[in-house]
């Protein structure tokens, strides 16, 4: 068991270079800076939009919109257009809302009344665009009062809301036995979450331990130490697993800081998922026990993932090749991300449901989902056969390392002669 | 004489290549052995097979009378194998690349201590042991995997071309080294290709050509039999 410690605390020295410390540093600094940046736009974007209004009919109703609008303090006092647009680019003011003359006689006459809005761009920002949707959503509020009180004057005695709107919904979401009010964009927020953050987390901790593991097998070949370490009095099986255990080790401490930058990033735009009445009365929440199974598909996935790359890291003959090596491992955690980012496993049609069941990567997405339904007949399937899958890969790289196709195995795309 | 190497029909084909065709040879304890050959004689695929590295086509190979073939594991309690073109871990310092090896050999501390001592004894690289492996040169790197190899107090060190692509001075140096631990007693099975070297180094050598023996025997033995002046000029002789 010691030499097995001595090969992971050789394996994280060797893989932990100060540029790798460098390149971790750079990364937390990275998101650091993004996240602000792009939380600042959104920030900004947020802010109450600067506006300005010019009030060209001056008559007591011209007068309520701009009450309702924020008051004096947004009037521009300019009698003609031009001269209100040139101020308001002086104060540097995003849109100009002109209330043209006759604005109340329309409105009392119902000839369809107008109000300009100018939107004063000086870039192309979300901030930039955000300014007319803001005051669009404030008169769209001014027009329901205005149509209240003509329906209410119109027709006494009835609710103005049921003949604006004679048709109402009234949304159920139905789950297996249950049935909650509610619409299903209600649950959007925990679907997104299920079936982005999983396939993410998984994709870059897989990505990250299978480069790592095929960079050490690469770097003992190109620095010509592989022959040294497999003559040592070390079984040839504390030498595989503890190259896998030592880049884990190497590739997680990457992945977290890599995700948690990630999210941080995330959260400076998205809001976060939390637990809505809604999940909880349809039986949706995750509990403890799925959050279990769901750390132990994801164990198992990265267990794959380092036999695979131990596999495929005999055959890197150096640090370049072992970067084409890795390829094969990213199309089998693509395949099953992308496809299942915007489709549900039941929708595919047969041969790609075949070819998603059949890579072992595509389990613990398939499991973020099923443990929301809690179908843990689908989840341990597919840990059982995740596990199967990594026990062989192991055994298969295991017996290759006690022959000397370790040594001699290389891919050749010469034609042999 | 108690036999350290027992090496019978050995043959080692890698496709239709044949590398080794059938050598038999026997090393005994203490003494320091020497396969001598042009290059792509078969010297390097004979002692990756005895050092557990290569599977033989056939052929039986006893290492302190266990199977190479059938006992790897035991064999590797004995030997220490330096590669000729072998690296260091390059991110590690010499020292630590010493103890990481040391870590294999012993558990008790103060053996460890005292094997990685011996080791920088060895390398004799000064202060230039704590630095990264990967600031040496190729003697500075080839001194430091000497000093591993033989740092263990191995029964068998086996080294392949001890002293390729040194200078005069450090393989001078290396060769001492080589011929006052074989005094200790530890057996040494040695390939090169330099016949000085061999001359000066070996007790007795096998003659290795195209992956065959085609001589055994001491130097001296050797010289006199062909009446030649070195070893240079009887493999020159026996290929004729």
């Amino acid at each position: 068991m010691k030499n097995f410690y001595t090969l992971i605390k050789k394996e994280v020295r060797e893989l932990m270079t100060r540029q790798m410390i460098f390149s971790l540093v750079f990364m937390i600094l990275m998101f650091g800076m993004m996240g602000k940046f792009v939380g600042g736009i959104k920030e900004e974007a947020q802010k109450s939009v600067s506006f300005a209004i010019v009030d060209l009919d001056k008559t007591p109703f011209s007068q309520t919109v701009v009450e309702t609008l924020g008051g004096e303090k947004n009037v521009i006092k300019e009698n003609n257009l031009e001269e209100a647009l040139n101020k308001a680019k002086e104060k540097d003011i995003k849109a100009l809302l002109v209330i043209p003359e006759g604005f109340e006689k329309d409105v009392e006459e119902m000839r369809g009344a107008k109000l300009e809005v100018y939107s004063i761009l000086k870039g192309l920002g979300i901030g930039d665009l955000s300014s007319s949707g803001m005051i669009k959503s404030v008169i769209n509020n001014i027009n329901e009062k205005i149509a209240t009180s003509f329906v209410q004057e119109a027709i006494p005695g009835k609710n103005p809301q049921d003949i604006m709107n004679p048709i109402r919904t009234k949304e159920f979401v139905v789950v297996r036995d249950r049935t909650v009010r509610g619409s299903p964009e209600m649950i959007q927020g925990l679907v997104t979450s299920q079936s982005v953050m999983i396939p993410v987390i998984l994709m870059i901790v897989i990505m990250y331990s299978g480069m790592m593991v095929i960079t050490s097998m690469g770097m003992e070949k190109e620095n010509k130490t592989l022959e040294t370490l497999l003559t040592l009095p070390v079984k040839r099986s504390y030498i595989v697993t503890g190259k896998m255990v030592g880049s884990a080790l190497v590739a997680l401490i990457m992945a977290t800081v890599y995700m948690i930058g990630f999210r941080y990033y995330m959260s400076s735009f998205m809001p976060s998922v939390e637990s809505t009445p809604i999940l909880k009365d349809l039986g949706l929440a995750m509990t403890p026990l799925s959050y279990f199974l769901l750390g132990t598909s994801l164990f198992l996935a990265i267990l794959v993932a380092l036999s695979l790359s131990m596999l495929l890291g005999l055959f890197a003959q150096d640090t370049k090749s072992a970067q084409t090596m890795n390829m094969p491992l990213v199309i089998l955690v693509m395949v099953p991300f992308f496809l299942l980012m915007f489709k549900d496993i039941r929708t595919l049609s047969l041969p790609l449901k075949i070819l998603v069941y059949a890579i072992p990567f595509s389990h613990p997405i398939i499991a973020s989902r099923a443990l929301i339904f809690q179908n843990y007949f689908l989840v341990i399937g597919g840990m059982l056969y995740m596990a199967i899958f990594a026990g062989v890969a192991m055994f298969i790289t295991i017996r290759i390392f006690n022959t000397d196709k370790v040594l001699t195995a290389k891919f050749s795309f010469k034609k042999r002669k | 004489m108690d036999k350290v190497i027992e090496v019978k029909d050995l043959v080692k084909d890698y496709g239709n290549i044949h590398a080794v065709r059938g050598i038999s040879f026997q090393v005994n304890k203490g003494e320091i052995f020497g396969l001598i050959g042009p290059n792509a004689a078969g010297k390097t695929t004979t002692l990756r097979i005895i050092s557990t590295l290569l599977q033989m086509t056939s052929g039986e190979i006893k290492v302190f009378g266990y199977n190479v073939a059938k006992e790897p594991d035991e064999v590797r309690k004995y030997i220490s194998y330096l590669p000729e073109e072998a690296g260091a871990y390059k991110n590690l310092s010499g020292k630590v690349y010493l103890e990481f090896m040391a870590d294999f050999f012993s558990d008790n501390l103060e053996e460890k201590k005292e094997i990685v001592e011996r080791g920088m004894r060895i390398a004799n690289l000064g202060e230039r042991i704590k630095d990264k492996v990967s600031t040496y040169s190729k003697g500075m790197t080839r001194r430091l995997l000497l000093a591993r190899a033989l740092m263990v107090d191995p029964k068998l060190a086996i080294l392949d071309e001890p002293t390729s692509g040194l200078d005069v001075v450090n393989s001078h140096q290396i060769r001492e080294m080589i011929k006052n631990f074989s005094k200790k007693g530890t057996t040494i099975l040695l390939s090169s290709h330099n016949m000085l070297e061999v001359e000066f180094l070996c007790d007795r050598i096998s003659l290795i050509d195209e992956g065959i023996i085609v001589e055994n025997g001491s130097p001296q033995e050797l010289k006199e039999k062909y009446k030649a002046n070195n070893i240079e000029e009887v493999f020159m002789e026996v290929v004729r």
